[in-house]
């Protein structure tokens, strides 16, 4: 789910960025390191705008400045039981890998409809029913998150495909 | 039971006495009563010791009931204790001298003591019709009515009785039963379900007294005082007012009990029976601890389909699936894998002892391991031992006496050598049960399994928090959290429902632990998934299928080995050896760990070869350097966590999780197979990602307005290289030589510093020390010569930058030597350069130089200030640097035209300053270079540099002439003129402007001569020379 969110963000600017230009330079660095950035629990995926930027401190004995930027970022929440549309990138004996934007998503086996047989003999190798759903590398998928399994840096989750209106699209 | 036909009191009996099934069946023992007391002719002597009895009886079987929880461990003790006797009767079939009688009648004390003394009547009532219809003892027939000899008729007896039974209608009967157990307490309650602790024992009812007696002979005792009172029943003369007699076995060694109204009546009873230690004194047991002494564990019930595990032999601590239970509770048939070798390993089957016997096979053979029977493998070597039975269900074969059917021993077994409880069935045992299943687990009853797990659920197994289902019971479909355990209660906090909030107790086998598709689980027990963390993707009943997060395999395995884990990394150690570490086998080989079973690791080396290695064949744990560094293919750097590909073979992806010299462990999270590792060397792969996240903190030269400046114009070649600390870079090349002793050969540096390399020659193999400039690095390989900016640390020429400083007017090697030649002015460093320059200065004989106006005439030569013109004329800085606007204007006008002549003569005037004006006269070098004081240098250039650009300007501008003129420099005028034969073509203007400066010089005649020599060349010139 997606979400408008408004974070806090310190970023420490060294002198030589002091100057006329300083807003750039700290909005140009803000997007750098905030879009795109897993949390473990989100993902920011752009950031609307500035809130606030705060008075710049000087970090004593380094030179640098620190500044604190509040700003509102839309982030994307994976939740179980969402449903997602997501891109098939490997296919194996034990389940589908996919990727719902930034968020890898594996289908086990067990999550797949039993009709849907593991197909390894075909080039490349697919999950197919034998009619018309073959789910292959790039397939695009629609399927619903089971379970979210927060990392550090990156978010793993399991899907399935094995309810009504889920599958290959 | 071989025994038992031929003995009537065979020991096997005893076995069966001590069958687990026992204590708790009740009915049997009503039964009992009831049956005796249907012979009509002693009912109404019987009656009242039947009541005390009956009411007793009751009781205790209450306690029985009430305490059937705690002691059953004691009893199966005993029980193996009996087996082991049991077995070395089998064996020695020596049976023990043991003499017991067993009369109907008084069959009564066994059951009363009801702890031991199984019920297994069913069968025992055989063995009494045996005994009853051939061997009785005259004491039994003694006791026993007249009539009650044999067998049958006492069949008859409790016919007719039920048949009295039948015929009465129920009101009247259940008059006569209240009657009959009037005075019994639980009976006498209007209450259809008696508490417990009201039939406990009370001070009213007998006490029990504990006697001593020689340890182990307990139950010789106990059957020496059923013996004598069976001689000396209730009613005879003498009678044994004892109520009842037992023992506790082995728990109590050394001890039995007897109940009696008094103590008298105990030691009445007990006189002269063997064993028995009348000198000890016997202790009256506590009212409160009556009900332990009796204390027993219900049996556990056997159900065909239920698991069990086998005792001894060869099928030992295998599990066994019940197909099938008697009647009796005793035997029961089991279905094995059988583990056969099929007469493949003793090769001496044959072989014959030399007393013709065959030799017992080896105790220690090696099991063969659990197969299904393959009647193949059997008649390979065993044909004459295998027979086919075709049965009902389907075909059986008979091997070696035993029977299979579908692969499976089906073999049966006495209760006692099995184990019941905890028998704990793995997932993987239970499995290979699965008929016909695909993948093992579809033919699979797991209810029943789940129903064998159930009972050994250790109490351990929930943990407060856990979430949990009530299945069954009648508060089945509670869902909550367990907040505490309690021995098999737990007490669970609800969180759904109605009764939201409240905290109920449940016994465990009512639950199940509870998880949803998404869950991430940790397999703490119960199967060999151990420690397997996942995440679960199908929950159906009591089986849950978690992916593993190490594997991203499939895994069943039971809920109530399962946790919810908050563990994220993927879990799985080994002492300190975890998934993904790199490990030091030896000196020269390392391995990435990719499973940690319980003893061992999986690890794949660098090799890319797979092996078990056990944690102690391992040197010692990499720790991960996140520091390590290598080069793909193309060269680029690659760290830990870039993304790398393969690029031949089989192109394989991954984020490199070690580098290990030209080794990189990838880890890819969609391969399978080696948890995801695999092996590739650093010059085949190429980069697809950098890590992600890798933070280089503030990249100056992207984001510094200053750099930012700097770039647009193509960057400053005259920047001053970025100094560069520590290691110097000429370290570790290969150099050669330019000069010296050892020019043209060629070294490695080993050690360097500002000045001095210390270089080892190939050569000599001996470090000698050079200095850096006659050092030139060059390739190892090619010997090319290499360029290394900033060739050493710290360069020496300050100039350099300080020269950058001034503008690009000072361009080519020159000025930095100039530089290099601190004190000299610069034009004398041009001159001292070794450039072509140089030697045009001194000989103008260059063309270069005569392009750079400087002509070759001597004056030139004697007059530095020559240099100076032709540093001025080649630096449009300094023309522009000129603080003339008229000479900057005209700046370039001097460069073009910078060699003519009148230039030079504007030079020459340009010197307006003092110390030129003395320069001038001082025309030998030597001069010169004594000039370069500071103060003169400095003014020396200016003016230089203003005769510099003057010259151009000169040309044109009269004015300049006009002050050229006019100074002393006229002298130097004169050489100027001396340059000019050579061409003739400049000086067309030169004149002019000259003529124009001479009137100013005015007074000075060799200027105007030297204006008009121009037009003439040098001779009027050198006439004006000497003319002053």
């Amino acid at each position: 789910m997606f979400f408008l969110k408004e974070e806090t963000k310190v970023i420490t600017m060294h002198p030589s960025y002091f100057g006329p230009n300083m807003r750039e330079f700290l909005i140009a660095r803000l997007n750098e390191e905030e879009e795109g950035r897993c949390t473990g629990d989100h993902f920011v995926i752009c950031v609307m705008d500035m809130v606030d930027i705060g008075e710049g401190r000087v970090v004593p004995s380094s030179g640098s400045a620190e500044y604190t930027i509040k700003y509102r970022a839309i982030i994307w929440k994976p939740f179980r039981g969402e449903t997602v549309d997501a891109i098939v990138t490997s296919v194996k004996p034990t389940g589908i890998f996919t990727l719902a934007g930034p968020l890898s998503v594996f289908i086990a086996r067990k999550n797949i409809p039993s009709d849907i047989k593991w197909e390894p003999n075909t080039v490349p190798p697919q999950y197919t029913d034998h009619a018309d759903q073959v789910i292959e590398k790039g397939t695009s998928l629609r399927l619903k998150i089971l379970g979210v399994k927060p990392d550090v840096a990156a978010i793993n989750a399991i899907g399935t495909i094995k309810e009504d209106y889920l599958g290959p699209l | 039971m071989s025994n038992f036909l031929n003995q009537d009191f065979g020991s096997d009996e005893e076995d069966d006495d001590f069958n687990p099934v026992a204590a708790e069946e009740s009915d049997v023992e009503d039964a009992k009563p009831q049956k005796r007391r249907a012979s009509p002719e002693d009912a109404a002597d019987d009656v009242k010791y039947d009541r005390d009895d009956a009411e007793d009886n009751d009781a205790k079987e209450d306690i029985d009931d009430d305490a059937d929880g705690g002691a059953g461990d004691n009893d199966e003790n005993g029980d193996e204790d009996e087996e082991d006797e049991d077995d070395e009767d089998d064996e020695q079939a020596v049976e023990r001298p043991r003499k017991r009688r067993r009369g109907g009648v008084h069959s009564f004390f066994e059951e009363e003591a009801g702890v031991d003394e199984e019920e297994d009547e069913a069968e025992d009532e055989e063995d009494e019709l045996a005994e009853f219809g051939t061997e009785m003892h005259p004491d039994d027939l003694d006791a026993l009515p007249a009539g009650a000899e044999t067998d049958d008729r006492r069949h008859r007896q409790l016919d007719r009785q039920r048949e009295l039974d039948a015929t009465m209608d129920a009101e009247k009967q259940a008059q006569m039963l209240k009657e009959r157990y009037g005075r019994n307490r639980a009976a006498a309650t209007d209450a259809l379900v008696i508490p417990k602790r009201l039939l406990l024992p009370s001070v009213e009812d007998p006490s029990i007294w504990g006697c001593r007696c020689k340890p182990g002979k307990e139950k010789e005792v106990v059957y020496s005082i059923q013996k004598r009172m069976e001689e000396r029943p209730a009613n005879s003369r003498n009678p044994i007012r004892l109520i009842s007699a037992f023992e506790r076995g082995n728990i109590m060694q050394g001890w039995f009990y007897c109940e009696a109204r008094r103590q008298a009546d105990v030691t009445d009873a007990l006189e002269g029976i063997a064993f028995y230690y009348p000198s000890q004194k016997m202790t009256l047991v506590p009212v409160k601890e009556m009900p332990d002494l009796l204390r027993v564990q219900k049996s556990e019930e056997l159900m065909p389909g239920g698991w069990v595990r086998i005792k001894r032999g060869t099928y030992q601590g295998d599990l066994a699936q019940i197909e099938e239970v008697e009647t009796n509770g005793l035997n029961v048939t089991v279905r094995l894998v059988p583990r056969l070798d099929y007469g493949m390993n003793d090769d001496n089957a044959a072989m014959l002892g030399p007393d013709g016997k065959r030799k017992r096979a080896t105790v220690n053979k090696v099991r063969p391991p659990q197969r299904p029977f393959s009647e193949a493998e059997a008649k390979k070597k065993h044909a004459k031992y295998l027979s086919a039975t075709s049965g009902l269900g389907g075909k059986s074969w008979s091997y070696l006496n035993e029977t299979y059917i579908d692969g499976f021993l089906i073999k049966d077994m006495r209760v006692q050598h099995l184990i019941t409880k905890n028998v704990n069935p793995r997932l993987e045992e239970v499995t290979m049960f699965a008929r016909g299943g695909e993948d093992g687990t579809a033919n699979l009853d797991l209810a029943s399994l789940a129903e064998t797990l159930k009972n050994s659920t250790a109490e351990d197994s929930y943990q407060p928090g856990d979430p949990v289902e009530v299945y069954r019971g009648e508060q089945q479909g509670l869902i909550g959290r367990t907040v505490s355990t309690r021995g098999d209660i737990v007490s669970l906090q609800v969180t759904e429902g109605d009764l939201a909030g409240q905290t109920i107790d449940a016994p465990i086998r009512t639950l199940r632990k509870r998880f949803r598709e998404g869950d991430h689980v940790k397999v703490i027990g119960g199967s060999r998934y151990q420690n397997e963390l996942g995440m679960v993707v199908q929950v159906k009943d009591d089986t849950v299928t978690l992916l593993s997060d190490m594997s991203m395999q499939e895994i069943t395995v039971f809920s109530k080995d399962l946790r919810l884990s908050a563990e994220m990394a993927a879990d799985g150690q080994l002492g300190i050896y975890d998934v993904h570490d790199l490990v030091q086998l030896d000196a020269a080989t390392v391995a990435c760990v990719i499973k940690v079973d319980r003893e061992s690791l999986r690890v794949v080396d660098q090799n890319g070869s797979l092996r078990n290695v056990l944690p102690t064949q391992i040197a010692n744990k990499l720790a991960p350097r996140r520091d390590a560094v290598a080069t793909d293919r193309n060269g680029a750097e690659i760290r830990n966590g870039d993304t790398v590909r393969e690029v031949y073979g089989e192109q394989r992806s991954g984020v490199i999780t070690h580098i290990y010299r030209s080794f990189l462990f990838l880890h890819n999270k969609a391969q399978t197979e080696n948890a995801g590792i695999s092996v590739v060397r650093t010059t085949n792969v190429v980069t697809v990602s950098a890590r992600g996240g890798r933070h280089t903190g503030p990249d100056l030269t992207k984001m510094n307005p200053a750099m930012a400046m700097q770039a647009p114009g193509g960057g400053n070649p005259n920047m001053p290289p970025p100094r560069r600390g520590g290691r110097d870079r000429l370290i570790g090349k290969t150099v050669a030589v330019r000069k010296g002793r050892y020019k043209g050969l060629v070294g490695i540096v080993r050690n360097a510093d500002d000045e001095y390399a210390q270089v080892e020659l190939y050569t000599t193999n001996k470090p000698v020390l050079l200095q850096r400039e006659i050092l030139v690095p060059k390739d190892p390989i090619s010997k090319q010569t290499l360029d290394i900016g900033g060739g050493r640390p710290g360069s020496r020429v300050p100039s350099y930058s300080g020269s950058g400083a001034q503008g690009g007017g000072w361009q080519g090697g020159r000025t930095p030597m100039a530089a290099a030649d601190s004190s000299r002015t610069p034009a004398w460093g041009g001159s001292s350069s070794r450039t072509p320059a140089w030697g045009g200065l001194s000989g103008s004989r260059t063309p270069a130089w005569k392009n750079d106006g400087s002509r070759t005439s001597n004056p030139y030569a004697e007059g530095n200030r020559t240099a100076y013109g032709g540093l001025g004329n080649r630096t449009p800085a300094w023309n522009s640097g000129s603080r003339t606007p008229h000479d900057s204007g005209s700046g370039y006008d001097a460069f073009a035209s910078g060699s003519r002549t009148p230039a030079w003569g504007a030079a020459g005037a340009g010197n307006r300053t003092p110390a030129w004006g003395g320069l001038p006269n001082s025309r030998d070098q030597r001069d010169f270079d004594d000039a370069p004081t500071p103060g003169g240098n400095y003014s020396a250039p200016t003016p230089g540099a203003y005769g510099a650009p003057t010259p151009g300007a000169s040309a044109p501008t009269p004015g300049a002439w006009a002050e050229s003129a006019s100074t002393p420099g006229g002298a130097f005028s004169a050489p100027t003129p001396g340059g000019l034969p050579k061409r003739g073509g400049y000086d067309a203007p030169t004149p002019a402007a000259f003529d124009a400066p001479t009137p100013a010089m005015g007074g000075i005649a060799a200027t105007p001569g030297a204006g008009y020599g121009d037009d003439d060349g040098g001779p009027r010139y050198d006439e004006g020379t000497p003319s002053p």
